[in-house]
């Protein structure tokens, strides 16, 4: 068997185009993953203790299972309870929810990192609650996790190549579709990937110039 | 419509058995990776610029492309270097490459954070390169590297889950046959959920007693020195 790398060539820019729509659907996760974690640390953040037990043991699971089983739990899964969802919302809430947990576990290691003076000061000066979270704790947790957050944005844009096995066609499933119809899935999948490398590593790059803007502008 | 407990005990068996396949491909690709992974990184320390350049591209590919296309090209790509394995030596292999990916960084990482005055320190007290290696910068690169290590493991069994994808029976293609007998998803990847937890709670439990005695270890040859003991020892039964 040879390598036709003609086939390879012509499923480059079909597969660049289906990329936008994993690229979409991670955007759409992160913002929703950013957003839950935060809701979900300033819950442990209150530390009531039924409430706390339940998240731990949330979190445990969520973090001992594989996303796969969670998307099949979200789409195979929740019409058994009545819940019916289309493919790419079943998708977006299965990564979204993982994706959530693993950031609540970031922020939790980033507050560990905020001198705990800072709290001191502001309480100290009659600041409300709500005000020392939102003006003092979170602006510094979110410079201190952005690493994190990139990171985390190529792990789900990663994670969405999985919702190729509930039938959204995006990069690996128009692959697996162009394979089908020419016999010849080695070009394909490996274009497959080529699409997916690109990707990720200009996400990285983004994330790096943007962690040394914000350097600069703390300096 | 309530929760069947009956669906889970009547497939048991065939999840159990998806488990064990699990757990056994996770042990091979954790040796296989954790292989590459020492080489790579050995690779990456090595003086000159192409070494490193190789394992960059080996590093960042692997860390960029999803698995389950990782695996697929794999699968799809072996026959044309003429090399014909069953799927779940294929399967094992793609984990243990994908793997060894983040393994190598582990490890690189832990090599470099040792300060390097301390290699300098034992060459210069007279230690040869291997008993330096052995005995001053092996045991802390072995400490350090084990919480990382643990995660990458974690990841690396529920990764395996998209081994069902080239049909190798283990817990999540087990999970679809039954689910495909039984019409009830519900039932059964709650049931899957419970197994992976389980088997990641034991990875979790094992590292942290590796982690123990890891560290026995280098107490052990902290209290083999009297003097070193004198000073590095905050334990009250080794004074004598």
């Amino acid at each position: 068997m040879d390598f036709d790398i003609d086939l390879f060539l012509q499923a480059l820019p079909i597969l660049a185009r289906a990329v936008l729509l994993n690229l979409q659907l991670a955007a759409a996760i992160i913002v929703l993953a950013v957003l839950a974690a935060t809701v979900l640390t300033l819950v442990r953040a209150a530390k009531w203790p039924p409430v706390s037990l339940v998240i731990d043991l949330l979190i445990s699971m969520v973090r001992g299972t594989p996303l796969l089983i969670q998307i099949f739990i979200c789409y195979y899964g929740l019409p058994a309870i009545g819940l019916n969802l289309s493919p790419i919302a079943a998708g977006i809430l299965a990564i979204s929810a993982n994706s959530m947990i693993f950031l609540s576990e970031a922020m939790r290691g980033g507050l560990g990192g905020i001198e705990p003076g800072q709290v001191e000061a502001a309480t100290a000066l009659g600041l409300p609650s709500r005000a020392i979270w939102l003006r003092v704790v979170l602006p510094q947790l979110f410079t201190r996790i952005l690493p994190i957050l990139t990171a985390e944005l190529t792990i789900v844009v990663k994670a969405t190549a999985l919702l190729s096995v509930i039938t959204v066609v995006e990069v690996l499933r128009t692959a697996q579709q162009m394979s089908a119809a020419t016999y010849r899935p080695f070009e394909h999948l490996l274009a497959a990937a080529v699409v997916f490398l690109v990707a990720n590593l200009a996400i990285g790059a983004a994330g790096r110039v943007l962690e040394a803007r914000l350097a600069a502008g703390r300096a | 419509m309530g929760f069947d407990v009956g669906v889970i005990t009547k497939h048991a068996p065939a999840l159990l058995d998806g488990a064990l396949v699990t757990i056994q491909i996770t042990i091979l690709a954790f040796i296989l990776g954790y292989a590459i992974g020492i080489l790579m990184a050995v690779a990456a320390l090595l003086p000159g610029r192409l070494p490193k350049i190789v394992v960059a591209a080996y590093v960042g590919t692997f860390r960029s492309v999803p698995f389950i296309i990782t695996l697929f090209v794999i699968y799809y790509g072996l026959p044309f270097a003429d090399i014909r394995l069953p799927a779940f030596m294929v399967g094992v292999v793609a984990l243990a490459v994908f793997s060894g990916a983040y393994y190598t960084e582990i490890i690189r990482a832990a090599v470099q954070a040792v300060p390097r005055g301390q290699f300098d320190s034992a060459r210069a007290v007279g230690m040869t390169y291997p008993q330096a290696m052995r005995h001053v910068i092996g045991p802390q690169v072995v400490r350090s590297v084990i919480p990382a290590s643990t995660n990458t493991t974690l990841s690396m069994m529920k990764e395996s889950a998209v081994l069902s994808s080239i049909t190798i029976g283990e817990l999540t293609y087990q999970g679809l046959i039954v689910q495909g007998e039984t019409f009830a998803p519900f039932e059964v990847f709650a049931a899957v959920a419970v197994l992976y937890w389980t088997i990641a709670i034991a990875i979790a439990a094992a590292a942290r007693w590796v982690e123990i005695r890891a560290g026995r270890a280098e107490t052990k040859a902290v209290l083999r020195s009297r003097v070193a003991a004198r000073y590095l020892s905050l334990d009250w039964r080794v004074r004598r």
